[in-house]
């Protein structure tokens, strides 16, 4: 029995690390098909607005500051802030096809990984910013936020 | 110095209209597309909305020189125009300005109306952006950002027309600001019939006054 539970733990430890191994975005993505990794990004950038949008409706005050509220929201962009990014490579790598990537992504591509990480730094500082609860901390965190994804569209995706 | 007949050519709403247009446009060229201004540029969109509505308005029920109907000629008389720009005096637009009128008027008009359906894929989404589909409202925004192109020319040909009617020592922008023109005694041409420019101001009030408050 107690063989059993270290073979099992041993299984689940080997997986986690599998995953862990997987997850770093220069190596092969999971993806075969160039179709699945366009809508894995779309979904994560979906996700990504709906919360993105959701905080702005605070900041903008068309509906009630809740900082609770706003404090899930930053995390789980927080958690969604890179998901995208992975699906740019592999099967993703210069899929353009029912999307509105361009093609100077992979033409550019330090400059966009670069435009990318500061879109991840922005939403870590963004969380912080949540933390205080107060909307005048917040608000310079959300538009510096915004900036990162406008300097990206411009020039990486099709108007 | 020519015995000269003077005009009440432009009313209080024509002069007004014109000159917020200028400073509303200017506001809305500096307000686009920065994301930091977005809530301020939806609301300048608004009052051009509203000028321009009441502008159209005017141009039905206004005084006379504001008038479609005593504005507007043929294409023909526009050809004719340009064969001799300068010979004939004319009350309010001359052929090929009225033309001018109905471009600009639809340009700005357009820019303001397609801004309603724009999304900027970040957290702007124009207020009427609900009632069509993602496709159009991919267009839609699309077209928005084109468009000031046009708009630009459109400026840059009203600018030139009124470089060289000064060249030519014929005066547009004084009108535009004192409402009144000066022509020689000897010109063919008739008072048109004025009505209060405080009324073009009300009305313009209640149309900022409905369009806010089904579009902020």
């Amino acid at each position: 029995m107690r063989l059993l539970t270290t073979f099992s733990a041993l299984t689940v430890s080997i997986g986690i690390a599998a995953l862990a191994a997987t997850s770093n975005p220069v190596q092969a993505s999971a993806f075969t098909q160039a179709e699945d990794a366009v809508k894995y990004r779309q979904g994560a950038f979906q996700l990504i607005r709906e919360n993105f949008g959701y905080m702005s409706g605070m900041v903008r005050g068309e509906i009630d500051f809740d900082a609770e509220q706003f404090k899930q929201r930053s995390q789980a962009l927080y958690h969604l802030s890179n998901i995208p990014f992975d699906a740019f490579s592999g099967a993703g790598e210069n899929a353009t096809d029912n999307s509105d990537a361009l093609p100077a992504i992979w033409q550019n591509r330090s400059d966009f990984d670069a435009k990318a990480e500061a879109f991840q730094q922005a939403v870590k500082e963004l969380v912080e910013a949540a933390d205080s609860e107060n909307m005048r901390t917040i608000r310079p965190a959300f538009m510096a936020t915004a900036r990162t994804c406008q300097q990206c569209h411009e020039g990486y995706r099709a108007d | 110095m020519m015995n000269t007949l003077t005009i009440k050519l432009w009313d209080g709403f024509i002069r007004s209209f014109h000159w917020l247009l200028v400073v509303v446009l200017a506001g809305l060229w500096y307000t686009g597309g920065d994301i930091d201004y977005i809530d301020l540029h939806h609301q300048l969109g608004l009052v051009m909305l509203a000028l321009l509505l009441t502008r159209i308005m005017w141009g039905i029920v206004g005084s006379q020189s504001a008038r479609f109907s005593y504005f507007m000629r043929s294409p023909i008389a526009v050809w004719q125009y340009f064969k001799a720009p300068f010979k004939h005096e004319y009350v309010t637009h001359n052929p090929a300005g009225a033309y001018m009128v109905i471009i600009m008027l639809a340009l700005l008009l357009s820019q303001a109306i397609s801004g309603l359906f724009t999304d900027d894929a970040i957290f702007f989404r124009g207020p009427l952006a609900h009632l069509v589909s993602n496709d159009m409202v991919r267009s839609l925004t699309r077209y928005h950002k084109q468009a000031f192109d046009y708009i630009l020319i459109a400026i840059a040909l009203h600018l030139v027309a009124i470089f060289v009617y000064t060249v030519m020592k014929k005066r547009l922008v004084g009108p535009m600001i004192t409402g009144r023109k000066a022509y020689p005694e000897n010109a063919q041409v008739n008072q048109p019939k004025q009505r209060h420019g405080a009324f073009g101001l009300v009305l313009l009030g209640i149309n900022i006054t409905w369009i806010f408050g089904w579009l902020s």
